[in-house]
């Protein structure tokens, strides 16, 4: 159970998401700076949900205010096609 | 009775001064409103630049906190991501040239190893440089680190020398009686100490505010964009004369966005690709025109990156102020009162040099560095009329 994927594209696992919430992370952001998860091709957009459950079941927090900050590109772009 | 300090602020400047007052015989409570690196310290790239610094205080401060970071991940026993890798000054036409010529005759003068290259040279070192970049300048000592790690570390390091961190407590109100500082009223309750010192970036002028007292410090805001993970392709830091333009330019004229090209490439494999400067306010929206500048500069100085995919942009406010130098004083009108702030984007270069000084002052041990360059009572404005 522990080394479960959570976030594939950063190859983060539960264990590590569990320890980042022992050690003070209480949002999805938090999480992702102690641990790279969601920082990856996709941007959170699989794992970002399972952050949420796995914070309001450790600390309870409020999953409506732990949306990750929207940021463009919305997809990944070529830098060419800018 | 031990001395009591309260730092206020989590970013990489408040984490590393209450690393280094841990190491003083006080006791030190780090309270930050948010989280570790929530701010500006998670929201910039990760360059240790001397060559981008003006000969002068900026620069030697630069240096000894170069001197600092070689030795930290050792001290702080974990991984920073430190390299020291180099970094150049990619030049683009005469005009840039003779300024950076001149620049780098001043740097040499003090002792930096900085030196130019022509374009054979630099193409000898990063075959991908377009073949339009006239030469650049270099600099061996430059150096990376990641910001967000560093912060973290600090904490840690911290926490196990006994400090206590209290996260997600905003700090409301500075107490004071009498003119000396007794301590601060957080979201969570109050915190008594002897002394507290402010390391909230841009967020300081806000609390100084509330006791009539102001200071210049401006948010200044910076677009990076993220790119898709790509094999190892550059590997060190690497700017455009226009960035240090763009940088350094005084005008506050908030219709003005200077863009220029800083680069670099995480440990991870994405590139990080900046940046702009800005001033308007705290508003973080990512303006799709600044996001395609910055993307035009990185192609034409890489052309290899045309087809690399941009997966994400984020915007920090960097404390930006008048004269380009940070606030690293006390405040004469209050006792007990420290300011760390306003370091603009040399945060992650002078956090280790800002943390040991500012430790040094807090505890009022004798400092052979002159601090008459950082004092709070330089600028003119220090008061609310």
């Amino acid at each position: 159970m522990e080394d479960l994927l959570i976030c594939r594209c950063e190859g983060v696992c539960l264990a590590k998401i569990l320890q980042s919430i022992n050690e003070g992370a209480t949002s999805v952001q938090g999480v992702k700076k102690r641990t790279r998860a969601g920082m990856g091709y996709c941007q959170g957009r699989t794992c970002q949900p399972i952050l949420r459950d796995l914070l309001k079941e450790k600390v309870g927090t409020n999953s409506i205010t732990q949306l990750q900050k929207a940021q463009a590109p919305v997809r990944p772009i070529r830098l060419g096609d800018l | 009775m031990k001395q009591k300090v309260v730092v206020i602020g989590a970013g990489i400047i408040g984490t590393a001064v209450a690393y280094y007052l841990s190491k003083q015989n006080v006791e030190v409570i780090l309270v930050e409103a948010k989280d570790i690196a929530a701010g500006t310290s998670g929201a910039c790239d990760k360059a240790i630049m001397l060559q981008s610094k003006k000969v002068g205080p900026a620069l030697d401060l630069a240096i000894q906190s170069a001197m600092i970071y070689k030795e930290l991940e050792q001290e702080l026993q974990q991984d920073l991501e430190y390299h020291n890798g180099g970094g150049m000054i990619l030049i683009e036409n005469q005009l840039e040239l003779n300024v950076l010529q001149e620049r780098v005759k001043q740097q040499q003068a003090v002792g930096l190893k900085v030196k130019l290259l022509s374009g054979e040279e630099i193409r000898r070192k990063n075959p991908h440089i377009s073949k339009n970049i006239l030469a650049a300048t270099w600099c061996e000592e430059d150096a990376e680190i990641n910001p967000m790690h560093t912060a973290f570390a600090f904490a840690k390091a911290a926490y196990k020398n006994n400090v206590q961190i209290h996260l997600h407590s905003e700090v409301v109100e500075l107490i004071i009686r009498n003119n000396q500082i007794q301590g601060v009223q957080t979201t969570n309750g109050a915190i008594y100490a002897d002394s507290v010192i402010l390391c909230s970036g841009v967020w300081t002028k806000h609390l100084l505010n509330t006791i009539d007292l102001d200071i210049p410090i401006k948010p200044r805001k910076g677009v990076i964009l993220v790119t898709e993970k790509l094999p190892r392709m550059i590997d060190c830091n690497i700017l455009s004369g226009a960035y240090l333009a763009a940088k350094l330019q005084i005008d506050n004229d908030p219709s003005t966005v200077g863009v220029g090209l800083a680069i670099s490439q995480t440990k991870s494999g994405t590139l990080l690709i900046g940046g702009s400067r800005e001033f308007v306010g705290f508003d973080p929206t990512v303006k799709g025109e600044i996001i395609r500048a910055i993307a035009k500069r990185a192609v034409a100085a890489f052309p290899i990156l045309e087809h690399t995919n941009l997966i994400r942009s984020f915007a920090g406010f960097r404390p930006h102020t008048p004269d380009n130098l940070p606030i690293l004083s006390d405040i004469p009108s209050i006792h007990g009162l420290f300011i760390a702030a306003g370091h603009e984007g040399d945060g992650v270069a002078l956090a280790p040099i800002t943390g040991q000084l500012a430790a040094k002052l807090v505890t009022r041990q004798n400092i052979d560095v002159d601090l008459t360059p950082y004092r709070f009572d330089r600028f003119s404005t220090n008061t609310v009329s």
